[in-house]
């Protein structure tokens, strides 16, 4: 069953539109993450879900009910926002405990709820301290728990680990994933970074330029992008796009030839792609290895080498000037100019027509 | 002794240029201390026995037992605390109108009350006077106090303090369910106390020294605010009452304002270094 509905949201500020026209059904207790660069309209939305904004027409709806035109305190929403926005002059019990006063839930059942949140939370030996006596990740933890006593339907989270440094970032992460196994509720979740939302969430929702580009679960949109917008946005680094022609022929599948001239066999059905228009071939980091000069796909001369560890990241330009990021092992012995082979693995190339939409290769049989 | 230290060491000259503007101070306050230490009768002879023993506290207990002094300290503490109170109030709730709340021309009123800074009293005094006459409230609490209660500066001082605290609190009292008054009176007003307390400790000194409009709106010795009534004094009862008994009056009075002084100085010092908006 649905739990939120978000029907033909528009909403401008002045002469500028942020959303045109969004749409999106959400389950109970399902995790969504909206992810789109500054600007896109992600907090926006939040916002207009929480009430904090009002659309300038369409509907929400939690459990069936429209909640558009309620105070935002009746919408039976918790928020936890990007810089906490705890009350400085409150206790940690205090401000656990705001909402539910404004709530009338009695006394009783305030400490009780305070007292597991605050177990859960690990936070139990610091009710009595002000935020400003606190760490940022006990500040985070305050402001989950603010959310959580109020036992809501659908729980908002705006940016909610962009102020905690990488470290504590990472271990608030997996927190936060456990902490949605053990609430009743739905979940959205703000952010810029892609990590968080591959890791925490069951659905994501791309957002661009006043729209959603794409609703999927991580891995789809990984390895299925709707369009080039996705396909730049989602993987680190962005999946290359380099422009490419369709070659004639019979088969069924696309074969394509790349502006330094080399061609790639893909795995991309030729019905559906248009036949003279200009195309981009999409190619992921792992799809593409680098070899020895001479060999593979095409050549390229080595810009940047990226050494990470576990991989090496090889930045490097084609004979007509595109560029193209290949993947090698750790201990790649690749140096800044080299001439390699850059060895394609056409099955998993995508292809992108001219307006931008994805098309993406046949799952084997 | 460590580099930090040695640099942050006065040069001699400039630690005798401060000691000796400090006394230039505080020898006034020393000489009016000890005047009120001392008999009239010996003073008519020489002022300069205030230095040499006996001392008595004769002036004072007649402070205390025969003249109207205690009355004026009451009537000042009701006005000033009274105007204090009056300010803060409507300060504050001016303060977060114009920081929050969206209202037909909120910019122009802004204005208007930015405009009411650069009034100086002089040119107000006259027609102030003549609608206190009309309402009938000289010689009355109220028309000392009611003045005091058009503060533009407070307005605009309140203003900034409020725009200078995140809407994310606000926002977050609206989910927990926060109505408007509660927003303003449990979230964001006791956020404001350091501003409070500033606003409040300038508003009670500013009321308590005010000599001019007390001195047209007071007409009867039981209204004298202390400024007014220790005008009155010098200028009707030095002669007879003696120098002793009015600079004992002058210490008496400004034992209020010292106190308020002890206790507010960390506020009254950020104020004036600019940094009490934080």
């Amino acid at each position: 069953m649905l739990s939120l509905e978000l029907d033909r949201i528009r909403k401008a500020y002045g002469d500028t539109l942020v959303l045109d026209d969004v749409s999106l059904g959400m389950d109970a207790r399902e995790f969504i993450a909206f992810l789109g660069p500054s600007g896109s309209g992600k907090s926006t939305l939040l916002r207009i879900i929480a009430g904090l904004e009002t659309a300038d027409s369409g509907e929400v709806r939690l459990d069936g009910q429209r909640i558009d035109h309620l105070h935002p305190g009746d919408r039976n929403v918790a928020m936890v926002f990007q810089h906490y926005a705890l009350y400085p002059h409150m206790t940690v019990r205090e401000n656990m405990a705001f909402g539910l006063r404004n709530a009338r839930v009695p006394k009783g059942e305030i400490d009780e709820r305070i007292a597991q949140a605050a177990k859960v939370l690990e936070i139990e030996d610091q009710l009595d301290k002000k935020p400003g006596q606190m760490s940022g990740g006990q500040r985070q933890r305050v402001a989950i728990g603010r959310a959580i006593v109020k036992q809501p339907r659908l729980f908002l989270l705006d940016e909610p680990l962009s102020n905690l440094d990488a470290a504590l970032r990472t271990r608030t992460r997996v927190e936060l994933a456990q902490l949605r196994q053990r609430v009743d509720a739905g979940v959205i979740m703000v952010t810029h970074d892609q990590a968080e939302a591959m890791t925490l969430a069951d659905r994501i929702v791309i957002m661009n330029d006043r729209r959603i580009q794409q609703i999927g679960a991580p891995m789809e949109i990984y390895t299925r992008p709707a369009n080039a917008f996705v396909a730049g946005f989602v993987g680190s680094p962005a999946m290359t796009l380099v422009k490419a022609a369709l070659e004639p022929g019979e088969g069924p599948f696309a074969r394509v030839r790349l502006g330094d001239g080399a061609q790639v066999e893909t795995r991309v059905s030729r019905a559906g792609l248009p036949v003279d228009g200009p195309l981009r071939l999409g190619l992921r980091p792992e799809s593409v290895r680098p070899a020895a000069a001479g060999t593979g796909t095409t050549e390229a001369e080595v810009l940047l080498v990226e050494r990470l560890g576990d991989r090496t990241l090889v930045y490097a330009r084609l004979a007509n000037g595109e560029e193209v990021t290949a993947q090698d092992e750790g201990n790649s012995r690749i140096r800044m100019g080299d001439r390699i082979g850059l060895a394609v693995d056409g099955k998993a190339a995508h292809l992108f027509d001219a307006d931008g939409t994805g098309h993406h290769a046949e799952a084997a049989a | 002794m460590s580099a930090a230290v040695s640099r942050n060491r006065l040069p001699i000259a400039a630690t005798a240029g401060l000691l000796l503007g400090a006394a230039i101070m505080v020898t006034p306050l020393v000489w009016t201390l000890l005047l009120s230490f001392k008999s009239n009768a010996e003073l008519m002879r020489d002022s300069a026995t205030a230095f040499s023993a006996p001392y008595t506290l004769e002036n004072y207990r007649s402070i205390l037992v025969g003249s109207s002094v205690s009355r004026w300290l009451l009537n000042s503490l009701i006005v000033s605390l009274g105007t204090t109170a009056g300010v803060l109030i409507l300060c504050s709730l001016a303060g977060y109108a114009f920081a929050r709340l969206d209202f037909p021309f909120r910019r122009t009123l802004f204005v208007f009350v930015l405009l009411g800074l650069a009034v100086p009293e002089q040119a107000v005094i006259l027609p102030r006077h003549q609608f206190f006459a009309l309402l009938g409230l000289h010689n009355s609490y109220p028309g000392l106090i009611l003045p005091g209660l058009v503060a533009p500066f407070g307005v605009f001082f309140m203003t900034q303090y409020f725009r200078a605290i995140p809407r994310d609190l606000d926002e977050a009292a609206m989910l927990d369910g926060a109505s408007r008054f509660t927003l303003f009176w449990k979230v964001l007003l006791p956020l404001t106390i350091p501003a409070q307390a500033t606003l409040g400790v300038f508003t009670f000194l500013g009321s308590w020294n005010d000599y001019w409009w007390p001195l047209i709106s007071a007409t009867t010795s039981d209204r004298f605010t202390l400024t007014v009534g220790l005008a009155s004094a010098q200028m009707n009862y030095a002669q007879t009452s003696g120098l002793g008994f009015l600079m004992a009056q002058a210490v008496f009075a400004s034992i209020p304002i010292l106190i308020v002084y002890i206790i507010f100085q960390k506020q009254i010092v950020r104020a004036m270094a600019g940094t009490a908006v934080r």
